[in-house]
C-alpha cells in the first residue's frame, strides 16, 4: 500500500471530536506535550450528538481503518442530553459493523473532558495498536483497487 | 380484549365470492353504505398472478374484489398514507400491511382513528413470476391459462382453463414445491407474524370447522368491535360464538406455522455458516451490482422518508465505496423497523437477495433491543430516542 520495504504500516484512525470536551482533550494533549500518535486525523463537530451514524459509515468507506467517536462525559453534554442520542446511535453502529463483518475494534466510543489529555493519548495509543494488530479494513482495500 | 366469532355475509352472493365467509367484503361494504367509512381499499384480480390495490367508494367494486389473491405480493401501507391523513379508510391487511401502517403511524404519516384494519391470517404469497414457472415445470399447464389458485391443507390448487372452456384442477404440496424452491417467496416461508395481531380484526380459516363456508374471526381492538357491529346491525354481517375447539385448533395450526417458518429461516440463512470474513464478502458481493434506482425505498411500508432522503442524498454515482452509501444507509435505517415483508427483494430490478441481507442485520438488532417492529403504535422506533431502555438499566 504505497510503502517502501521495512516501513511500518501506519493505520488511518478518524476521530470525531466535540467542540466543549473531546476537542478541547486532544488540545490539552498538545499543551501539555503528551505524545500521541500521528494516526489520527481529528473532525471537530459542536456535540457528539451532532454525529449521523451516516457520517461513521462514511469514514469507513473512504478508508479509515477506525472511527472514535468522542465526547462530553453522560451528564456532562452542553446541549442537554444530546451525548445520551450519541450511545443510542453507537449500539446500533457497534452492531452494524460486526454483522457487516468488520472487526468490533473498528468502532469506538469514548468520553473525554477537556482536562482529560492523557486520556485522550492513551485512547489513540491504545486504538493504534489494536488497528496495527488487525491490519487495514477490507473496506479501504477494496476502495483501494 | 380478544373476541372470537365464526362470521359470514348474509348476501349470498358475497359469501359465494368470498375466500371464506365473505364476512370481510361484507363489512367493508356496509361500512361505505353507512357512512362508517369514506372509502376501502382492496385489491382487485387482474390475473390469478395479479393483483391490484384499488380504492374506491363504490360498494359494487369491493364486492368484484371478494377473494384471496395469493399470487398478489403487494403491501397495502403506502397506499394508505396519503388518503388516511383526513379520511376514514377501510382494508383488508395481512400482517405485514398492518405492522407496515402500524410503523407509518408511529412516523406520523397516518392517523390511525381514520383506518380500520380488517386483518386477514396469512400463510404466505408467492411471487408471481415463480408462480408462473411453477405452473408450467410441476403442473405442466400453459400459465396463462391458470384461471384460479387456492391454498388449502398444504395443497396449492391450480385450476386451468382447456380450450372448450372446460375446468382443470391439480395440486402439489406445498412442501414438495418449497423443497425445489418453489412456493411461497423466501420472505413469507420464513414469517412468524401469522395472525395481524396488530390490525382491528384478524380473520381467517383457520379454526372454522370442515367445510362451512364462515370466516372466523378475532376482534382485537375496540375500532374493531365497533366496525364488525355496524356490519352486524344493518344486517350485512351474521356471527356466531367460535367453539372452543376451533380457537384451539388456530392456535394449534399458527403454532405449527411458526415452527415451520423458524426452520426455514435457518435453513435458506446461507450467511450463518460463513466466517467474520465470508460475511464481508457475501455483503459486498450482493449489492455491488445496485444501480441505485431507489425502488426498495419507495415500496418499504416502514421508510417516510421523501424523494430527498439520506440514502439517496448522500450517495454519489461517482463514489468507488465497496458498498455505496445508499445501501449501508438503507440497511442501517431499518436496523430497529424492518418488518421484514420482502418487498425490497419483489421490486429489485438487479435481483439483490434482500429479504435475507435486511434480516441478518436486523433480527439481531431487534434481538437485542427487545423491540418487534409493527405492534404497539405507542412504542417509537429505538434510533429515535434519547435514552433506549436498556442502556438505562446498565448505568
Ligand atoms: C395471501 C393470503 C394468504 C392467506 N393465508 C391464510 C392462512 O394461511 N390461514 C388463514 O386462516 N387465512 C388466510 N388468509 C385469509 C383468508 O384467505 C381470507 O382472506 C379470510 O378468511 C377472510 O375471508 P372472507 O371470505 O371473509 O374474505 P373476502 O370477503 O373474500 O375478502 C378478502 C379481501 O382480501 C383482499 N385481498 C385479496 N388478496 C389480497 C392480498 N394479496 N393482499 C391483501 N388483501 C387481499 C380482497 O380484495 C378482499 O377485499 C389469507 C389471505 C391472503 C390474502
Ligand atoms: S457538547 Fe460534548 S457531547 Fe454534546
Amino acid at each position: 500500500m504505497g510503502k517502501s520495504e521495512g516501513e511500518e504500516w501506519e493505520p488511518k484512525i478518524l476521530a470525531f471530536c466535540c467542540n466543549w470536551c473531546s476537542y478541547a482533550g486532544a488540545d490539552a494533549a498538545g499543551l501539555e506535550r503528551r505524545q500521541v500518535p500521528p494516526t489520527i486525523r481529528v473532525i471537530r463537530v459542536m456535540c457528539s450528538g451532532r454525529i449521523d451514524p451516516a457520517f461513521v459509515l462514511m469514514g469507513l468507506l473512504e478508508g479509515a481503518d477506525a472511527v472514535l467517536v468522542t465526547g462530553c462525559h453522560i451528564g456532562d453534554c452542553h446541549y442537554v442530553n444530546a451525548n445520551n442520542k450519541t450511545r443510542n446511535r453507537y449500539e446500533f453502529l457497534k452492531e452494524f459493523v460486526d454483522e457487516l463483518g468488520l472487526e468490533p475494534e473498528r468502532l469506538w466510543l469514548r468520553w473525554v473532558s477537556a482536562s482529560e489529555g492523557p486520556l485522550f493519548a492513551e485512547m489513540v495509543r491504545e486504538v493504534t495498536e489494536k488497528i496495527k494488530k488487525i491490519g487495514p479494513s477490507p473496506l479501504r482495500r477494496e476502495w483501494k483497487k | 380484549m380478544s373476541k372470537y366469532y365464526l362470521a359470514w355475509a348474509k348476501d349470498e352472493e358475497i359469501r359465494k365470492k368470498g375466500a371464506n365467509g365473505g364476512f370481510v367484503t361484507a363489512t367493508l361494504v356496509s361500512a361505505l353504505e353507512n357512512n362508517f367509512i369514506d372509502a376501502a381499499l382492496v385489491v382487485a384480480k387482474k390475473s390469478v398472478y395479479e393483483g391490484i390495490p384499488v380504492l374506491t367508494s363504490d360498494p359494487e367494486v369491493v364486492k368484484e374484489c371478494a377473494g384471496s389473491l395469493h399470487g398478489a405480493p403487494i403491501n397495502l401501507t403506502k397506499y394508505v398514507v396519503d388518503y388516511a391523513a383526513k379520511k376514514r379508510i377501510g382494508l383488508p391487511t395481512k400482517p405485514c400491511d398492518a405492522r407496515g401502517i402500524i410503523e407509518q403511524a408511529k412516523r406520523r404519516q397516518v392517523n390511525l382513528d381514520n383506518i380500520f384494519m380488517i386483518g386477514l391470517n396469512c400463510g404466505g404469497t408467492l411471487h408471481p413470476l415463480r408462480m408462473r414457472e411453477m405452473a408450467a415445470d410441476f403442473y405442466e399447464l400453459d400459465p396463462d391459462s391458470v384461471v384460479k389458485e387456492e391454498i388449502k391443507e398444504g395443497k396449492i390448487f391450480l385450476v386451468s382453463e382447456e380450450e372448450g372452456g372446460e375446468e382443470k384442477e391439480k395440486w402439489i404440496k406445498i412442501d414438495e414445491l418449497e423443497q425445489k424452491g418453489y412456493g411461497r417467496r423466501d420472505a413469507c416461508k420464513s414469517c412468524v407474524t401469522k395472525i395481524p395481531t396488530s390490525a382491528d380484526l384478524a380473520c381467517g380459516n383457520w379454526g372454522v370447522p370442515q367445510g362451512e363456508k364462515k370466516t372466523f374471526v378475532e376482534v382485537l381492538t375496540e375500532k374493531g368491535e365497533a366496525i364488525l357491529k355496524n356490519a352486524i346491525d344493518s344486517g350485512y354481517v351474521d356471527i356466531e360464538e367460535a367453539p372452543g375447539k376451533g380457537i384451539e385448533m388456530r392456535k394449534k395450526i399458527e403454532a405449527g406455522m411458526q415452527k415451520l417458518a423458524t426452520s426455514w429461516k435457518e435453513r435458506m440463512d446461507e450467511v450463518s455458516t460463513l466466517s467474520r470474513s465470508g460475511r464481508f464478502e457475501f455483503y459486498v458481493d450482493a449489492l455491488k451490482n445496485c444501480i441505485h434506482c431507489g425502488a426498495c425505498k419507495e415500496v418499504c411500508p416502514v421508510c417516510a422518508c421523501e424523494a430527498d432522503s439520506k440514502c439517496l442524498d448522500m450517495n454519489d454515482e461517482r463514489d468507488s465505496y465497496a458498498i455505496s452509501m445508499y445501501n449501508m444507509l438503507r440497511i442501517f435505517h431499518l436496523m430497529d423497523s424492518c418488518i421484514h415483508c420482502g418487498q425490497c427483494e419483489d421490486v429489485c430490478p438487479v435481483d439483490i437477495p434482500l429479504t435475507l441481507i435486511q434480516r441478518r442485520f436486523s433480527e439481531r438488532m431487534q434481538r437485542h433491543l427487545g423491540y418487534i417492529p409493527g405492534m404497539d403504535v405507542k412504542e417509537k422506533p429505538p434510533l429515535y430516542e434519547t435514552e433506549l431502555r436498556w442502556s438505562a438499566e446498565a448505568e
